[in-house]
């Protein structure tokens, strides 16, 4: 470990450390542009120059330079404040002075540094150079000129999305950042380079214009866009959320959000469910509270055990917990999570856990995916995917093909390949030291037990992808029957409780009371003969397990709009109604109702399922993988479908081919 | 006006102590275009000495109907408050064919200004932060 001198004091920094790096160690802070922790090392924008000896007597990259043994970095003297001011100084003579109309303005790093660093006026008497606008799609807005040159923007698509769109054209004074041909940035991360633009030239198009930074309210938050359980921060004015960034969670999102996760707030504030509707004569009209009780309570008189729940995609543990509370004091033990008809075995939640972890993924050397398109389903596990096949991990997959962002091999569709691998992949697995299988959503079904056995026989990590952020919460509640939604369609419950499922087929219970519990007017709301406004993730304190069941927890951002209360009120006023005792009166007593009955939901973190069952190793895979569960990356949920930008996204950028052609 | 409706609709025109101190010392000098009065004092010793500095002459109005300062019109506005000493007619130039006539201030009157949001007129605003679309079965 090399010792070094930062501003005479004597640090030791870790091998291969640079000497930015070694300065921060040593608590100096560093100006710099270009230079970013998970991106590789540009050293173009010089913001970073320091003073090192020995050396040649000029100042020098910190970002780009190798802590050596016995250097002697400066940071505080003269020649480094001149060199940064004169840095700042030729920066800013190609950059606009449009701060306020500039929606970087408050969380702009050009603006903070040239007050830090900069001189005090300008000297520049000349035209400015200006750059003509680029085109990035529906959610980057371009303001080009105001671009330093930085060239994140380039290096993020190119390493961590693994996509080759942003890319620099021309040379010095001359060089544009610009997407290929123009064509809209259309990968599922693209919007990261916002957050990463050290200025204003890529700012959020959808958010063009709507606040200022420290106007906002900040709240932490988890996103429910798909199963990875990001961790965000919800920007909130007044009720409103305006906008979602992504917090850092190195065991998580590190620093990335999906796009979709980022920009289906706007959702929020479309098609929400704000009164009680009541189907009437076959019509669904508005009705009060009591009414609505009323005639539910009238539904189960008599047979209270008859009622049934299915939980939706985005529902938090708790909500899942009061629902649950409430079947069980009536006496019933109707649960189901998975939607959409599936019924995987959940005795051993190891099982259906992705057991290595998100981090853990990144260091497997042989990868089999059975039937995940990885990149729509968890954008976010696709870049720890990369990461992988960038140490060499061999990756193969089996279903219908999609395009990965690292080498990959489509084995087929046809599952029965698993029973009888081919010789390479086989071997491949055998002589690794570290692989792992990811079975997702339309693996599932057919090939769980198979994959289950290779992993065992591989000694591989087992892992399963889902795509819902309540998913695995919903199974440490028991939100499982052993067959699945159809057994509680087979136990024809007089009231079904719908906790904003919208994926379920309701044709199934025809006979039953269907009562809507959620925040959208999407198909569950249109299927409901009662409807109970309830909150969504934005709007109520909430625990969730991600995909790798790690539970964490958000926090309410805004209140629900007009009558829509959060879920569990509803839940413990119905249990009122229906004269049961659910034991809790309070959002704590609900929660330390929960935490008493599943402990691991009560600690922050992965939580322990234990070993993997036994596996069969006779079973065998059969059945085609035709389709991927996802159809469309930005429609997924009910949120995303009422958003118009996710709207304007998955027309613009998954269908335009197709108005194309129907154009022509 | 009768002398009931004088005590009882104290709000319309002069109450009966300025009736009757404007006919005893009171001058007529003129009226606007809204019927409205204006008197100065007769007498050189009535001097204001009520609230004046100048200790010009007393100048006052009866409102015709309701006694609503801002029904007194610029011109007349500035030979009450002593910006003159001719009464308008003779003092300012005649009025421009592009002047508007003058309105009174309309706040609290059903006439008031009421933007489009307004519920009076239908309530339809422009969107802002915290409005949101409520779904409907339809
Ligand atoms: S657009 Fe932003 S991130 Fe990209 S090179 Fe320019 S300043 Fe850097
Ligand atoms: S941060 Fe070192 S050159 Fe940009």
């Amino acid at each position: 470990m090399p010792k070094v001198t930062v501003d005479g004091l004597e640090i030791e920094v870790p091998d291969g450390a640079t000497v930015l790096q070694a300065c921060e160690l040593a608590g100096k802070e560093i100006p710099r542009f270009c230079y970013h922790e998970r991106l590789s090392i540009a050293g173009n924008c010089r913001m970073c120059l320091v003073e090192v000896k020995p050396g040649p007597p000029k100042p020098q990259a910190s970002c780009a330079l190798p802590a050596t043994d016995g250097q002697e970095i400066r940071t505080d003297t003269e020649m480094v404040k001149t060199a940064r001011e004169g840095v700042m100084e030729f920066l800013l003579i190609n950059h606009p002075l449009d701060c306020p109309i500039c929606d970087q303005g408050g969380e702009c790093d050009l603006q903070d540094q040239s007050m830090y660093y900069g001189r005090g006026a300008t000297r520049y008497r000349m035209n400015k150079r200006a750059v003509t606008e680029k085109y990035m799609g529906p959610l980057i807005k371009t303001i080009m000129t105001r671009c330093i040159h930085c060239t994140r923007c380039v290096r993020f698509s190119e390493e961590i999305a693994g996509v080759d769109e942003i890319g620099a054209v021309g040379r010095g004074e001359d060089m544009q950042i610009t997407t290929y041909l123009e064509q809209a940035a259309e990968h599922e991360l693209s919007a990261n380079v916002i957050d990463l633009c050290p200025v204003g030239a890529l700012t959020s198009r959808p958010y063009a214009f709507e606040a200022r930074p420290w106007e906002l309210k900040k709240t932490l938050s988890i996103d429910v866009s798909d199963a990875v359980g990001a961790n965000i921060t919800l920007y909130s004015k007044g009720r409103e959320v305006m906008r979602a960034l992504p917090r850092i969670n190195d065991a998580v999102n590190e620093e990335w959000l999906s796009d979709k996760g980022r920009y289906q707030v706007d959702g929020l504030m479309r098609r929400r469910l704000d009164k009680v509707y009541m189907r009437r004569d076959g019509k669904l009209q508005a009705a009060g509270w009591d009414e609505a009780f009323t005639a539910i309570a009238e539904a189960v008189a008599g047979d209270k055990g008859s009622i049934a729940a299915i939980a939706g995609d985005l529902v938090d543990c708790e909500t899942m917990f009061a629902a649950k509370a409430l079947l069980r004091a009536c006496g019933s033990n109707l649960l189901e999570g998975r939607q959409t008809g599936m019924a995987y075995d959940v005795s051993n939640l190891a099982a259906v856990n992705f057991n290595s972890s998100f981090a853990g993924i990144e260091e497997a050397d042989a990868i089999l995916i059975v039937g995940s398109h990885v990149r729509w389903e968890a954008p976010l596990v696709n870049v720890r995917l990369r990461k992988a096949a960038k140490r060499g991990a061999k990756i193969f997959i089996v279903g219908p093909a999609w395009d990965t962002t690292y080498p990959a091999e489509f084995i087929g569709t046809d599952l029965a390949i698993l029973n009888e691998l081919p010789s390479h992949i086989a071997e491949t697995f055998e002589k690794a030291e570290r692989p792992a299988v990811i079975v997702g959503g339309a693996g599932l079904k057919n090939a769980h037990g198979k994959a289950l056995a290779l992993a065992a026989g591989w000694g591989a990590a087992f892992n399963v992808l889902h795509m819902s952020a309540s998913r695995m919460g919903g199974l440490m509640l028991g939100y499982a029957q052993k067959g699945g939604i159809a057994d509680i369609a087979e136990a024809k419950p007089k009231v079904l409780l719908s906790l904003g499922a919208d994926e379920t087929d309701y044709a199934s219970f025809a006979d039953s009371l269907k009562v809507y519990v959620g925040h959208h007017g999407d198909a569950g709301a249109h299927a409901a003969d009662i409807i109970l406004p309830a909150a969504s993730y934005a709007e109520k304190d909430g625990t969730y397990v991600n995909t790798e069941g790690r539970v964490q927890f958000a926090e309410k951002a805004v209140f629900a709009p007009g009558d829509a209360r959060e879920d569990w009120t509803i839940l413990r006023a119905l249990a009122d109604a229906l004269g049961v005792e659910v034991g809790f009166d309070s959002f704590g007593e609900l929660q330390s109702a929960m935490i008493a009955e599943v402990p691991a939901l009560g600690e922050e973190g992965l939580a322990d399922y234990g070993a993997l069952p036994e596996a069969d190793k006779n079973t065998r895979a059969e059945g085609e993988i035709s389709a991927y569960p996802v159809r469309d990356f930005y429609l997924t949920n009910p949120i995303a479908r009422a958003s118009e930008v996710m709207q304007r996204c998955s027309s613009e950028l998954l269908h335009a081919g197709e108005l194309q052609e129907a154009a022509e | 006006m009768s002398i009931l409706g004088k005590i009882f609709t104290w709000w319309n025109g002069a109450t009966i102590g300025t009736s009757l101190f404007t006919s005893r010392r009171g001058e007529k000098v003129g009226t606007d275009a809204q019927g409205n009065t204006y008197y100065r004092s007769k007498n050189k010793r009535d001097l204001n000495t009520a609230g004046s500095y100048s200790g010009g002459e007393r100048r006052w109005v009866i409102y015709e109907g309701a006694n609503d300062a801002s029904r007194v019109p610029p011109e007349w506005h500035g030979w009450l408050h002593g910006a003159f000493d001719d009464v308008p007619e003779s003092n300012l130039p005649p009025a421009r064919i592009w002047e508007a006539d003058y309105t009174p201030n309309a706040t609290g009157t059903p006439n008031a200004y009421r933007p489009q949001g307004a519920l009076e007129m239908g309530g339809k605003r422009a969107r802002t932060t915290g409005d949101y679309e409520a779904w409907t079965p339809e």
